[in-house]
């Protein structure tokens, strides 16, 4: 199985229904990105990642320097 | 005044009374179920909570909406549900002014949020019927949540106890991503953690009693406590909080239905988003703060409770109107007594109306300056509307009037380049940066000159006395 996402195969299940086994909940993580197995999942193109995108993206809030010991 | 309501249980029984809430028996899918409900629910004239008692595949119910229309926002107030909205603004001013009533500290085992513990297998879908909100989100988001932290070197002032709504992005069955912009209450003790390369305890209540979760997005002022104003709000009934677990300065209302705790990973930024926000379109992904979730305790049978966001006005847009609306016109009242109300009520007040009256020349303008000084109004407000003050400011067609007949475009709308902004604004470039415009439609006083007075018209005598009439025939027509 392939991340809808980023295609990475670096995916999981992440949990199974408490009851009734009606689905499973995958995730990847390359992404984070997260679906249920009942969904049909269309990600825009503008949503799709990839290495290039991850390693630019902002990071909020910026990390802070440590203080000095 | 009617009931106010200090848990979410007892808001539900008193929306089903007044026909407020919609139960669905049916079972019903998460996805693409709960999200369109909540969206028909805001598209609907009434307007009602959607509670859904069994989603497949999970035990516990949800309910959404909750928050969604001005008559249960009038009805969280303890209100008549037909109250306009200028009548829920005065009397949420009046209650303000309440403050602070201290939160009562309750028991351990007084708190029904302590009924249950979990400690081991942390799996938040065993217990919440989480869904995908809107198609294009990332994961599976809690976009209802209070979330409470403390100050790290100030860890007894309660004053310091931070309770805000943040969005959450459920990474795993322990793991949580939250968004902490620079400007939140959040990210100032974040930092002072991450600096010393230390977890950040943290509290998540979900299912709350109505006035904690409006309080929780409402911006005030660091120093000013959530819970004493949620006391005020509850006119003066204290809110119930009780100690968290696994934290000697965090205290969470004793009402809610789930709490999750947990500590902030410091240092460690992960891919979130994108989210469907309140401008009504996505924000897209970053790289944000992650959560380790070592202890739950809940409600028997908790609710989850959760809201959906669209193009206003959705249920968000309720929860971020008149809590808005009040802390700007309390704080620009302040040192300017001429004004009369404020309707902060567009896009968390990315668009403001103001009434005043105007002691001097330039005077509307200057209202408007000081709005785009105050702390919530310079990041976010970025158009800003000054009418008179027998305008009110919550009639849009008054509104429209006053700019109509009012304004001048060549001395009375001005743009200022090169502000703040708020990021989420899509038009913000670079995000969290913007423009300002000021539309000054107030009546000019001296010294700017006024050449063309006018007389304003006057309502005709007995035009009280014919409302009253008329409204009595259209009574015996129903
Ligand atoms: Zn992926």
């Amino acid at each position: 199985m392939k991340c809808p996402r980023c295609d990475s195969e670096n995916v999981r299940v992440m949990t199974k229904a408490p009851v009734e086994e009606a689905w499973e909940i995958y995730v990847c993580d390359k992404c984070c990105y997260s679906w249920r197995s009942t969904e049909k999942i269309r990600i825009h193109e503008k949503f799709k990642l990839d290495d290039e995108k991850i390693g630019a993206m902002q990071v909020i809030p910026p990390v802070p320097p440590l203080n000095e010991k | 005044m009617g009931k106010i309501c200090t848990s979410l249980r007892d808001f539900l029984e008193v929306l089903e009374q007044e026909g407020q809430l919609v139960r669905i028996k049916e079972e019903v899918d998460p996805e693409p179920d709960i999200g369109a409900a909540g969206r028909a629910a805001a598209n609907s004239q009434e307007k009602p909570a959607v509670f859904f008692e069994k989603v497949r595949g999970y035990t516990n119910p949800v309910v959404t909406n909750v928050h969604g229309s001005w008559k249960n926002h009038a009805l969280m107030l303890g209100m008549d549900k037909n109250a306009s909205v200028k009548e829920q603004f005065l009397e949420l001013n009046r209650r303000w002014d309440k403050y602070p009533v201290e939160p009562r500290i309750v028991a351990r085992e007084d708190a029904p949020c302590k009924e249950n513990t979990i400690t081991e297998n942390i799996n938040v879908f065993d217990l919440l019927a989480l869904y995908r909100i809107n198609e294009q989100d990332g994961g599976f988001f809690f976009s209802k949540a209070s979330v409470i932290t403390g100050d790290p070197e100030s860890p007894d002032d309660l004053n310091k106890l931070n309770v805000g709504t943040y969005r959450i992005q459920v990474k795993d069955k322990d793991r949580l991503g939250i968004q902490a912009l620079a400007f939140h209450d959040i990210a100032i003790q974040l930092e002072k953690a991450e600096r010393e390369n230390k977890p950040l305890p943290i509290a998540i209540a979900l299912g709350n009693a109505p006035l904690v979760t409006f309080m929780a997005s409402t911006p005030i002022a660091y120093d000013q406590s959530e819970y004493a104003f949620a006391g005020a709000l509850q006119n003066g009934e204290p809110v119930e909080i009780v100690k968290a677990d696994t934290c000697d300065h965090l205290y969470v209302p004793a009402s809610s239905e789930v709490i999750l705790e947990g500590y902030i990973l410091p240092r460690v930024r992960t891919v979130e988003g994108p989210f469907g926000e309140f401008p009504g379109s996505y924000s897209g992904c970053r790289k944000q703060c992650e959560i380790q979730i070592t202890r739950i305790t809940h409600r028997t049978n908790p609710i989850f409770e959760n809201l959906y966001l669209g193009i206003p006005w959705t249920e968000i847009d309720y929860l971020m109107a008149l809590n808005t609306s009040v802390p700007l016109y309390k704080q620009l009242k302040e040192s300017m007594p001429e004004v009369v109300a404020v309707n902060a009520m567009y896009t968390h007040g990315i668009g403001v109306i103001i009434s005043t009256k105007c002691r001097y020349g330039g005077y509307g303008k200057g209202v408007a300056f000081r709005l785009l000084s105050t702390p919530h109004g310079m990041p976010y407000s970025k158009v800003v509307i000054v009418v008179d003050e027998y305008v009110d400011p919550f009639n849009l067609e008054q509104v429209m009037w006053a700019i109509t007949t009012r304004v001048r475009p060549d001395k009375d709308v001005t743009v200022i380049p090169n502000c703040p902004g708020m990021p989420l604004d899509p038009s913000s470039y670079p995000a969290g940066m913007h423009s300002k415009l000021i539309i000054d439609a107030t009546t000019p006083v001296a010294p700017e000159p006024n050449p063309r007075e006018v007389e304003l018209l006057e309502p005709p005598e007995d035009t009280e006395k014919w409302e009253e009439i008329i409204r009595q025939h259209l009574e015996q027509l129903k």
